[in-house]
């Protein structure tokens, strides 16, 4: 990994339509300002955390629960 | 081909109805080829099998039947990426989970599954909108959409098999409740 150190207001450029900006450094929290292409995709990292655990989850659906689950949905009550 | 699966036993599978995800899906980036199931059982759930582990198989559903307003964009790239020009020609699902207490099952709207109907390519997208939730609450949504789905004549015949089907997306597209052609404008 390319480490790079950076003040406060300094950027940091990736190909030629990426900008990344230090916009505040208070205590443990650095804030970013990203500049970038509509197209391009940007996420917190946990986000992809979050699918990759859900998907995980979701896998584990056993039919039995599902046969409950059609059982309740029926169920007009 | 013949396939088996833990949940549904032996599936016979025609290549035509095999959706390949070239990047695999989230956690699971070595499973590359899956089919959907409808499993027959009235919940409008589908299930997205794996061909090459017959124990993984997620359950899906199109998000507009518990969400009529379920809108989703997606950047060039993405869809080119999977060949689409737009999505017309494209199924749109979302991945359930389901636990024992079932009243607590969620979709994940914030990454939906998007299937090229016409080439079987297919990917798990992660879309941009912050105000979609990975666990979207919608058991109370989708009891409501399944009591006034059952309600219609029309499509009775449709969900009262029992067994397990394959589906290729062509028969999908005929599920969806209310007119197809509309949702997919919307979408």
């Amino acid at each position: 990994m390319l480490v790079l150190t950076r003040k406060l207001g300094e950027s940091i450029a990736i190909d030629d339509n990426i900008k990344i900006v230090v916009v505040q450094i208070k205590g443990k929290q650095v804030r970013l300002g990203i500049k970038a292409p509509k197209e391009t995709k940007i996420h917190r990292e946990e986000v992809y955390q979050a699918i990759h655990d859900q998907n995980i989850e979701a896998s584990k659906a056993d039919p039995n629960s599902l046969s409950d689950l059609a059982d309740a949905l029926r169920d007009k009550k | 081909m013949k396939i088996n699966t833990t949940r549904f036993g032996e599936l016979e599978v025609d290549k035509k109805d095999i959706i390949t995800f070239d990047e695999g899906i989230l956690g699971f980036e070595n499973l590359r080829e899956f089919f959907v199931v409808d499993p027959g059982d009235q919940t409008l759930i589908l299930w997205l099998q794996s061909c090459e582990s017959g124990e993984t198989a997620f359950p899906i559903i199109e998000p507009k039947i518990f969400k009529a307003d379920y809108t989703i964009n997606l950047l060039p790239s993405e869809l080119n990426s999977l060949t689409l020009e737009n999505l017309s020609n494209a199924s749109v699902y979302a991945i359930l989970t389901i636990p024992q207490d079932v009243t607590t099952m969620s979709a994940n709207l914030k990454a939906p599954v998007i299937i090229n109907n016409a080439t079987k390519k297919a990917r798990q997208i992660v879309l941009q909108d912050s105000k979609l939730e990975v666990k979207h609450q919608m058991y109370a949504d989708l009891k409501k959409s399944i009591v006034s789905y059952h309600s219609d004549d029309s499509v009775r015949t449709r969900v009262s098999q029992t067994q397990p089907t394959v589906l290729s997306q062509e028969t999908i597209t005929e599920v969806t409740p209310n007119t197809q052609k509309e949702n997919l404008q919307e979408l």
